[in-house]
């Protein structure tokens, strides 16, 4: 097909009955978001969001929602997401294998349990010093944290006032994003993963049952 | 140590067993808590039965054969092995040292111990949910273009200064400074050469004098006239005496007829000891 025999837009063209008027789904402070989120490279807080579009709490809740709406269930080849602080745009999980084809975009890699461990005691202890890693995990972890800045999940953050002003760690908004988390207060609780008094008791136990084997 | 055939059985196990076709699984054995725990609870093993000569031995094997050397997992292999040798030395301290007299400090050092392994549990099992997170969303693609090039262009605040004053201000740093005026701060006068001719003037004329009788009040002059006087004293032209320390320099003529040596300048010093 050439230029000079299309007339109109390619819809209008291979739908002749086409009327784009009767296509308009969401209102108009929805609309708005959707081309913030669109050309914004990071996600957007619902205060810069609202700032923008003029628009006050209720607007922008409704808006969301709406515009929430519009991007859900497989309807598009988007999604709107809530992660590091803001709302964005993703692509569709059912997309995903498309777009790493055509970009030659990689899923990160995986994180070795060291890597893992550690990211934990910054994400929990954070603001945190190398020193206290090692405590907790008893062993020098300056490795598995400069691993861990390597790949962006953590980020030095200043010196602390401590003798030896030691460097400060703390997660960074890829870490967020990484882990879909809207901010840190959606990490889930430390206390769940504590030990329950049985568990404890079956470590004291062994710790024994061997401290006596090696006495006998 | 026990070496029995069970304990040799027990160590056959992965991550410590010496088998051949033993994948190490490094980084499961990370850290000593993370060992421990794991010899503690899964492995049932006594430290004391885990020969370290062996499994040492087995990952050069290993290392051998493999084609690439891979450094960050032969160094979390060192990082391993020493901790095992650490907690075995220790256990080998608390047995000989403490004996089963110490009970009470065995029984809290226990608690301290039970204590950490707890806590490092905790943050283990944490960062079980936070992998499975990882899992989940990790590949997930955000929209990351950057902004579009006219979009980046910020406004100036309200405050900045207009460019006219900005160029007001930065011209003059552009203009040559004048030179400023030196003319207060003088040549050095006097020369070695000429203090020389001086002081052999003097001598000449007066035989001895003192040097604060004979020294300009300009301490640069001053110091230059001290040099003098030890280059005639290297000359073995005059003697120089003190009293005592800090006294004034009494300067006499050693009565050398400096015309046989042609009054020169510079002639090659003569030894010291000529002088008393």
């Amino acid at each position: 097909m050439t230029r000079g025999r299309l007339r109109g837009t390619i819809v209008e063209n291979l739908r002749p009955d086409f009327d784009p008027a009767s296509r308009v789904t969401v209102s108009h402070p929805a609309r708005l978001l959707e081309a913030l989120l669109f050309i914004s490279p990071r996600p957007l807080s619902a205060a810069e969001l609202a700032d923008a579009c003029g628009l006050g709490e209720g607007g922008l809740a409704a808006a969301l929602a709406e515009l929430h709406d519009e991007y859900a269930d497989g309807r598009h080849g988007l999604e709107i997401r809530e992660v590091a602080g803001g709302f964005t745009f993703a692509v569709a999980s059912d997309c995903e294998a498309a777009v790493e084809r055509f970009a030659g975009a990689r899923r990160p890699d995986d994180l070795s349990p060291a890597l893992v461990e550690t990211l934990s005691v910054v994400a929990y202890l954070q603001p945190t010093t190398r020193a206290a890693v090692a405590q907790v995990r008893g062993v020098s972890s300056e490795w598995a944290l400069t691993s861990l800045v390597e790949r962006g999940l953590v980020e030095e953050d200043g010196r602390a006032d401590t003798p030896g002003a030691p460097i400060v760690y703390r997660t960074s908004a890829r870490f967020l994003k990484l882990l879909g988390l809207r901010d840190l207060s959606q990490l889930p609780a430390l206390e769940e993963f504590s030990l329950g008094a049985d568990d404890v008791d079956a470590i004291r136990l062994r710790l024994t049952a061997n401290a006596e084997r090696r006495r006998a | 140590m026990g070496m029995a055939s069970e304990s040799r059985a027990r160590r056959r196990r992965p991550g410590l067993s010496p088998a051949p076709d033993l994948d190490l699984e490094l980084d499961v054995f990370q850290g000593p808590f993370d060992l421990l725990i794991t010899l503690v609870l899964k492995e049932e093993i006594d430290l004391w039965e885990v020969q370290v000569s062996h499994i040492i031995a087995e990952y050069v094997l290993r290392l051998a054969d493999s084609e690439e050397f891979d450094l960050e997992a032969t160094s979390r292999f060192i990082v391993l092995v020493a901790s095992l040798l650490e907690m075995k030395s220790r256990l080998l301290l608390s047995d000989d040292l403490f004996g089963d007299a110490d009970d009470e400090l065995d029984e809290e050092a226990g608690e301290e111990l039970l204590a950490a392994l707890a806590r490092y549990m905790q943050f283990k099992r944490a960062g079980a949910a936070l992998a499975g997170l990882y899992a989940r969303h990790a590949g997930r693609l955000y929209r990351q273009a950057p902004l579009p090039p006219r979009y980046l262009r910020g406004e100036a605040c309200a405050d900045a200064l207009a460019p006219q004053r900005l160029v007001a201000a930065l011209a003059p740093l552009l203009r040559e400074p004048p030179v400023p005026d030196v003319s207060h701060i003088t040549d050095l006068a006097v020369s070695l050469v000429k203090e020389l001719r001086r002081l052999r003037g003097l001598l000449d004329r007066r035989g001895s004098f003192t040097f604060a009788a004979v020294a300009p009040r300009d301490r640069l002059q001053k110091a230059v006239t001290f040099f003098a006087l030890l280059e005639l004293h290297t000359r073995g032209e005059v003697t120089l005496a003190q009293v005592h320390p800090f006294a004034d320099i009494v300067v006499a003529p050693l009565g050398v007829d400096r015309a046989q040596e042609g009054k020169a300048e510079y002639a090659p010093p003569r030894a010291l000891g000529a002088v008393g």
